[in-house]
Formats: structure tokens, C-alpha cells, sequence
């Protein structure tokens, strides 16, 4: 029992140190981010490193920090939402402060709130990834992709993640709720194979496993990094469809923060010369201030893009996910 | 205090005195217990249940949750007796050595144990890239069923093991002199005699199927739990997550009522100090069968899923991946998971002695609510917890203080249930000796009640730790800004794609397990 005593006491003592310091309005900047420390720890660092503003980074899901936001509040203790898709950020739009023109005004209106509650930062494209060695036709549209007998029983697909969400909520915006279940159903009728992400789907393609599936572009880069990734290829649908959307990674200041021009600071960093190169280098991205590009990938005025508000992707989220319930993908 | 042996009369008041005292630091420990299925109802009742499913995928979902609970606590059961029984009861070489690695697999979590199955199998697997053969992977209940019981068996194998010790041999072995098979005797002799070893191990490992996500998501098999998982992960109304884990409680609570319905009344004190054990000797054949049987279930459940962490870690390695240093997140996951597991161990003392010692409907409902909220997905706990903390606790919210209290009130059940099971182990004689000898309540608690219980907080604090170290969804959701522990780190480098650093953080994870696993196993599985 003493040695319990001791050990109680001992931890108590060491937790005391680690969770002091937070909190107050002169504490660091406080960005909830909903994109991974693996792949923007680095960015942070510099941000600090160059403008003296020491951040705190809380890490978890886009959705799951949407949600704690709506729940905190007023209250909350953050300054900057960093999250990985629109709707996130469009659900917590009401919480959020106006950000400048001047800001705004980096990137293109098809990658900002119309509000100017959030701004893009960086894009991910949505493609259809495939065998390299394959002697199948590739889908031209959307459609082809799930109309094509060639590819039934042969495309992978991860109903349940989030960037296949986002884009069946894409899909609701451009075609309506009934044409998007007719295609889901399709899509079901054409029997996929089903995953939980989009990496097992990239990992089955490169493996022969299966011959194609929906994913976006860049983990397949992820995976070339990783020391595997040559039996894949991605393919770019050049309908100028739901397709190819561009999904974009985008950041909001809280109207609650007590540091509303670091904060501000801060977004105005992603889109720097630096970050964006950031973006392109090391996570695979596309820049969306068009500071820099990769030589590998196409250019993104070359991807044929849907012109979708994705500001209103918030409210087709839920949607999203009922279709794809109804149409019996999960 | 008492200073004569008290008569009759005064050592019944005492006796109630005592358990009104025991009852009174009880309900004191079961108010934040009751904290999250409460908080969790509240949401629903006053918010409402959001956007439902159908009735006809929530009754797949029902059939799929009671079919793979059922089929996991039947075969980790199995495994688990059969591995304790060859490492307590038989000849075989390295038994010692045997019984401590049938129990490493329980600091695996599941979600790294069905990564690696994922990993290891299918054509770009780990086996058809190094050994050239290729598996098909167990997609849907056969890979859920089979990853699960494999990674729980282990539970089963470490709270059996101790039940066997206590058991005389000596009755077995006369059932086999009197003519019966040595299976038979088994059957007939030993089980029902580890009756309430194998009632609590099927406790634990039937209502951790109920709330584990790792296996069933990844795995693809659609059980409540993975539907709620997918809801919280997807969807930014919490409502219907909500909703449907309250359904989930509730048949968790129908369970444990179907469980004491028909639990025996039986008691076993140890009345006698244990005899020189004899160990049964095998036959030749048999010595190989049984160590052949080890050796698989240990590949299973071992060297598989290290084998596949260290492949990609090497295989990332060499084609030129960094890694970040972990040594912060390894100090932070040793730190909580060290505290949560001493506070869970300390305060499973006084609900272990109310609802081992008595069996009224009070302390069914005490047991319950320990119960329910293990049964809870860990992620639903999460939420509830956070619920709480903004309207009642908000100078609480985000700090490690409420991290850890919402660990040990996840993970009581584990540390309640081994004190339960040593404390029904020593005859409350012994308490009432020391008071009749003149010694205070506090006094025999620290001199007797304590000491003899002792193997039992430790095995269940060590239980607490393990889980605790694995725990994800409660702490993406509890911890303060910046708190990274390795299961944090492996769940950021798993998502994105980096499994050299996810393997790195998963590698590290179990080799700081192992540490409090291998001392209570020394300590207690020691003859």
C-alpha cells in the first residue's frame, strides 16, 4: 500500500508538470487540426520559427473537432481551425470570425467559403487509381466508372470515409439527391469491393489485389515514399465531373479567440510562397495559390474541375451519408 | 476501538458497521462510474436521437454484434483454459517461459492486430512479398471472430491461470484413477470448479467484444460498435452515435443480468495452505501436441503481428523514411497509464468488497454500472465524458486530471473483477480474527485485507495499465492540447500512410507493456 501511496503521489507530481501552462489569453496560439502531425507538424515549426508565436496543436479528426467546436462553443479555447474538407469548416462556419480580403483574395473563388469565414490552403484531387498494367478502357466520366462492365467486381471503394463523403456530398450539390442515389446504387449493383480508407484501397491496387478503385491522388505518392507503389497509377476522369473534384484543406479563425491578428497571422502563413511549396514537397498536394507545382502531376487548370460551392458542402453532408446508407454501401 | 474480544451481539453490529462503511466509499466510487451511461441517456432524452437507421439494419446489426460476441467469448475462452492449463498443469519444457508469452498478446491493441492481419496477408502481404505464399485476407465475421478471439485469449489465459493454481490436482487425478478419461475429468472436475474464473474471464472478454472498434472496423464486420465508430467519425450530429449506444448498453445490461441469473452460489475459500502441486506428466506424443498447440497460438498472435511491424519498419527504413523521436510519448503513456492503473486498483477495493461479499439487489446495480460502462464503446465514453465536463466541469475539461478519471471509470470492471475474485478467495474470518484480536477497521484493513487481496489489485491494475496504454478514441477526444501518447501517435502515422512511424509507435507500445505484464506474471504465476 505504501508503494501504491508513492506511486500516486510520484504521478501526480509528473502530470502537475506536463499539464501546466495552457489556457490563457497570452499562451501560445491554439489551432485545433484536423489534418495529421505526420504531415503538418513541420509547417507549425516553421510557422513559430519565423514569426516568434508559439502555437498548441490539438490533433484529431476534421469531423470529430467540427463536432467539439459546436460543443465548446463560446468557450472554446482555440484560435484556428485547420481542417481537412469543407464541411467541416462550413459546420462550424456560425463560430467563425470574417478573415480579410486580402487573404481571401490568394486563391480562387471556387476554393473559399462565400462568406469568407474560410479559405483553402492546399487541394487534394479525387481519382481513379488503377492496375498499371491494365488493358481495360478508363472511365471517361463518373458514370463510366460504375456503368463500365469492364470494372464491376474490380473497383475498390471506402463508403464510410470521409473524403468518399465529401465527395458523394460534392455529387448531391451538382446532380440532386435523386440522380446521386441512382448512382450510388449503380455503384452498388456493380459490387465493389469495400474498404475503411482510402491506404488499404491504394495498397490492394499496387498488390494486384484489386484492378482499380476511388481514392485522392496523393496516397499514392504517400505509398512510392513508403518503398512500394509501382504496380499503381492514377487517373484523372477528364469529364470535367464530380470525378475530379478538388477537394481543398482550409482554415477559419474562431470569432472566440483572444488572439484574433496571430490567428489571422497564421492562415495568412499557409498560403505563403513557403507553405505552399510545403504542401507540393513533402505532403503531395496541390497549391492552390499556384506558387508552386510538381513536375509529376498535372497542373491544376489542366484537371477538368466541377465548378460545385463548397461552401454548401456542410449541408449535403448528412445527406451524403444517408444515401449512401439507403443505397446500401454500408 | 475495541479492546476485549467482543461477544456475539456487538461483532454483528460491528459486521454492519463495517459494511456501512464499505458502502458509503462504494457509492462514492460508483458516482463518476455512473457519470458517463448518465450523461450519455441525458444527451439522448433531452437532445433527441437525430436521423435513425432503418429497423432492418438495426437488427443486422444486432444479430452481427450477438454472433460475434458470442463466438469470440466462446473461442478466447477455450484457447485461453487450454493454454492455462498446459502452463500450469503439465510437463512440457519452457512451461514458465510459455505461460508468460501466451499472455504477451494482450498488450497488442486490436487495431495494430488487425493492421498487421491486413498486413501479413493478401497478395502484397507480408508473406507473399517475403515467403512467397499467399493468404486470403479474412475479410467481414471470420477475420473480426478469428482476430479477436486471438488477441483476447490472452485475457482468458491470465485470469484462468491463477483459478487453476488453486485447484488440488489431486481431485482430477482421482477422477482418472476411478476410470474416467483425462478430457472427462476435465469437464466434470476442473471446470465446474473454475466456475468463477471463467464467469469473470467471459465477462471481460464478452463485453470487451461488445466495445472494441479496432478489429470490427478495420475487419469489416458490421457489428454497433463499428456503426457508431463510423457515425462519430463521419458525421458531425452526434445524436445518432449516441442513440445507438445506448441500445448497446442496454443489451450489455441484458447480458449481465442473464449472467447473474445463472450465476452458481458457490463459494471456495481457501481453507488449507496449498500442497505441493504435481504437475501431470504427458506422454511423448501428447508433450508435442501441446507444445505444438503453444507454439501456433503464439506465431498467431505474436510473432505475426511484430513480424509485420518490423518488415514495414525496416522496409521504410531502408527506403529512406525518418522517424521522429517518441521518447515524450512514451513517458506520457507510461505516466497516465501508471496512475490510472494504482487509482483503479485502490478504489476497486471498497465496490469489490460490496458486491463480493453480499448479493442483494444494491449491489447487482453496483455491479452493473461498472459493468455497463466497460461495456461502453470507449469513444462513447469519450463523448459523454466531454458532455459532462462542459456544462458541470469546465476548469476540468481538456486536462489530464479528467483523462484519467474517465480511464479508471473505463476500466474498473477489470480491476473490480480480479479484487472480486481474490477477495472471495479469503475467508472474512480472518478480518473479523484481527478485529477480535483488537484491531481497528483501518488497522485489519491495512494488516489483512490488503495483504491477502494483494495478487488481485495487482493483476487487475496490470489489466487497467495494458488497456489504458492502447486506449485511442477517449483520448483523441479527452486529452489536453499537444498530450501525444504512442497510441495517438500510431493512429496519426496509420491515417495518413506512414507505417514506419506507425510501426516504430506500435513496436514501442508493446515493448512497454510487457514490463508490467512480465512482473505481475512472475509475481503471481509463480508457484
Amino acid at each position: 500500500m505504501k508503494r501504491l501511496v508513492s506511486l500516486l503521489v510520484a504521478g501526480a507530481l509528473v502530470l502537475t508538470a506536463c499539464g501546466s501552462g495552457s489556457g490563457d489569453a497570452e499562451g501560445p496560439l491554439v489551432i485545433y487540426s484536423g489534418r495529421s502531425e505526420e504531415l503538418v507538424q513541420p509547417l507549425f515549426d516553421e510557422f513559430t520559427e519565423e514569426t516568434g508565436i508559439e502555437v498548441q496543436v490539438r490533433y484529431a479528426g476534421s469531423t470529430e473537432l467540427a463536432a467539439t467546436l459546436l460543443a465548446e462553443g463560446d468557450t472554446t479555447d482555440a484560435d484556428v481551425f485547420y481542417a481537412q474538407d469543407p464541411a467541416s469548416l462550413g459546420s462550424v462556419k456560425d463560430l467563425m470570425a470574417e478573415l480579410d480580403d486580402s487573404t481571401l483574395d490568394l486563391v480562387d473563388e471556387r476554393f473559399r467559403d462565400v462568406d469568407g469565414k474560410w479559405v483553402g490552403t492546399s487541394g487534394r484531387v479525387r481519382v481513379f487509381i488503377h492496375d498499371a498494367d491494365t488493358t481495360k478502357a478508363l472511365p471517361q466520366t463518373i458514370d463510366d466508372v460504375v456503368d463500365n462492365p469492364d470494372w464491376v467486381g474490380d473497383l475498390g471503394v471506402a463508403p464510410t470515409n470521409g473524403s468518399f463523403l465529401a465527395f458523394v456530398a460534392a455529387m448531391v450539390l451538382e446532380r440532386g439527391e435523386d440522380a446521386t442515389l441512382d448512382w450510388l446504387e449503380r455503384l452498388a449493383a456493380a459490387q465493389p469491393t469495400y474498404f475503411e480508407g482510402n491506404s488499404p484501397i491504394v495498397a490492394a491496387v499496387d498488390a494486384g489485389e484489386i484492378g482499380s478503385g476511388l481514392v485522392n491522388h496523393y496516397y499514392l505518392l504517400r505509398l512510392l515514399d513508403e518503398g512500394a507503389g509501382n504496380g499503381a497509377e492514377n487517373w484523372f476522369i477528364p469529364a470535367g465531373d464530380v470525378g475530379t473534384l478538388v477537394m481543398p484543406a482550409g482554415a477559419g479563425v474562431l470569432s472566440a479567440s483572444g488572439r484574433p491578428d496571430a490567428a489571422a497571422q497564421f492562415v495568412e502563413f499557409l498560403l505563403s510562397d513557403s507553405a505552399q511549396d510545403y504542401f507540393v514537397n513533402e505532403t503531395n498536394e496541390f497549391s492552390l495559390t499556384g506558387a508552386a507545382t510538381d513536375p509529376n502531376l498535372p497542373s491544376l487548370d489542366d484537371i477538368n474541375a466541377p465548378n460545385i460551392d463548397l461552401s454548401r458542402l456542410a449541408d449535403t453532408l448528412d445527406i451524403a451519408t444517408r444515401l449512401v446508407s439507403e443505397a446500401g454501401l454500408v | 476501538m475495541t479492546v476485549a474480544a467482543p461477544p456475539a451481539r456487538e461483532g454483528a453490529r460491528q459486521q454492519r458497521a463495517l459494511s456501512r462503511g464499505w458502502w458509503t466509499a462504494a457509492i462514492l466510487v460508483l458516482i463518476p462510474v455512473a457519470i458517463p451511461p448518465i450523461s450519455l441517456l441525458w444527451q439522448v432524452l433531452s437532445r433527441g436521437s437525430g436521423v435513425m437507421l432503418p429497423a432492418d439494419r438495426l437488427f443486422e446489426l444486432f444479430l452481427n454484434t450477438l454472433l460475434l460476441t458470442a463466438a469470440v467469448t466462446i473461442t478466447a475462452l477455450a484457447i485461453g483454459t487450454a493454454t492455462a492449463w498446459i502452463t500450469t498443469r503439465t510437463t512440457i519444457r519452457f512451461r514458465r517461459g510459455w505461460m508468460i508469452l501466451a499472455a504477451l498478446p494482450l498488450v497488442i491493441p486490436s487495431y495494430v492486430a488487425a493492421l498487421t492481419i491486413i498486413g501479413a496477408t493478401g497478395p502484397g502481404g507480408m508473406f507473399a512479398r517475403v515467403l512467397g505464399v499467399q493468404i486470403p485476407t479474412p475479410y467481414g465475421f471470420v477475420g473480426a471472430w478469428l482476430a479477436l478471439a486471438i488477441f483476447l485469449a490472452p485475457m482468458a489465459h491470465l485470469i484462468v491461470t491463477p483459478g487453476l493454481q488453486l485447484i488440488d490436482p489431486a481431485t482430477e487425478e482421482a477422477a482418472v484413477g476411478l476410470g474416467s478419461s483425462r478430457l472427462k475429468a476435465f469437464f466434470t472436475v476442473t471446470v465446474p470448479q473454475l466456475r468463477p474464473a471463467l464467469v469473470s474471464a467471459g465477462l471481460m472478454v464478452g463485453l470487451y467484444t461488445l466495445s472494441d472498434f479496432g478489429a470490427v472496423s478495420l475487419l469489416r464486420f458490421d457489428t454497433f460498435t463499428r456503426a457508431i465508430f463510423t457515425l462519430y467519425q463521419g458525421q458531425i450530429d452526434r445524436r445518432p452515435a449516441g442513440t445507438l449506444s445506448a441500445i448497446l448498453m442496454a443489451f450489455a445490461i441484458v447480458i449481465l443480468i442473464a449472467e447473474r441469473r445463472t450465476r452458481g452460489r458457490a463459494q471456495y475459500h481457501k481453507t488449507r495452505p496449498q500442497k505441493e502441486r504435481q504437475q501431470t506428466d504427458l506422454s511423448k506424443g501428447q508433450r508435442r501436441l501441446a507444445t505444438g498447440f503453444l507454439a501456433t497460438i503464439v506465431t498467431l498472435s505474436l510473432v505475426i503481428p511484430v513480424g509485420v511491424l518490423t518488415y514495414w519498419l525496416t522496409r521504410g527504413l531502408s527506403a529512406g523514411q525518418t522517424i521522429l523521436s517518441i521518447w515524450p510519448e512514451i513517458g506520457r503513456s507510461l505516466t497516465v497509464a501508471l496512475v490510472a492503473a494504482t487509482f483503479a486498483a485502490a478504489i476497486s477495493i471498497p465496490v469489490a468488497m460490496v458486491t463480493a461479499r453480499q448479493s442483494s439487489r444494491l449491489s447487482g446495480w453496483a455491479e452493473s454500472a461498472v459493468w455497463g460502462t466497460y461495456a461502453l464503446p470507449n469513444i462513447t465514453v469519450g463523448v459523454a465524458v466531454v458532455g459532462f465536463a462542459l456544462a458541470w466541469a469546465r476548469p476540468l475539461y481538456q486536462t489530464v486530471y479528467l483523462l484519467i478519471a474517465a480511464y479508471v471509470v473505463m476500466f474498473l470492471a477489470q480491476s473490480m473483477s480480479s479484487t472480486q475474485d481474490s477477495i472471495r478467495r479469503f475467508n472474512p474470518y480472518l478480518e473479523e480474527a484481527s478485529r477480535g484480536l483488537g484491531h481497528g477497521q483501518i488497522s485489519t484493513l491495512f494488516r489483512v485485507t490488503i495483504p491477502l487481496i494483494a495478487p488481485g489489485l495487482l493483476a487487475g491494475a496490470a489489466l487497467v495499465f495494458i488497456g489504458v496504454i492502447k486506449e485511442l478514441p477517449a483520448t483523441l477526444l479527452l486529452r489536453p492540447n499537444e498530450f501525444e501518447t504512442l497510441a495517438v501517435r500510431i493512429w496519426s502515422a496509420t491515417g495518413e500512410g506512414f507505417l514506419t512511424r506507425a510501426s516504430l509507435s506500435g513496436i514501442a507500445l508493446i515493448a512497454v507493456s510487457i514490463v508490467p505484464l512480465f512482473l505481475v506474471m512472475t509475481r503471481e504465476l509463480s508457484d
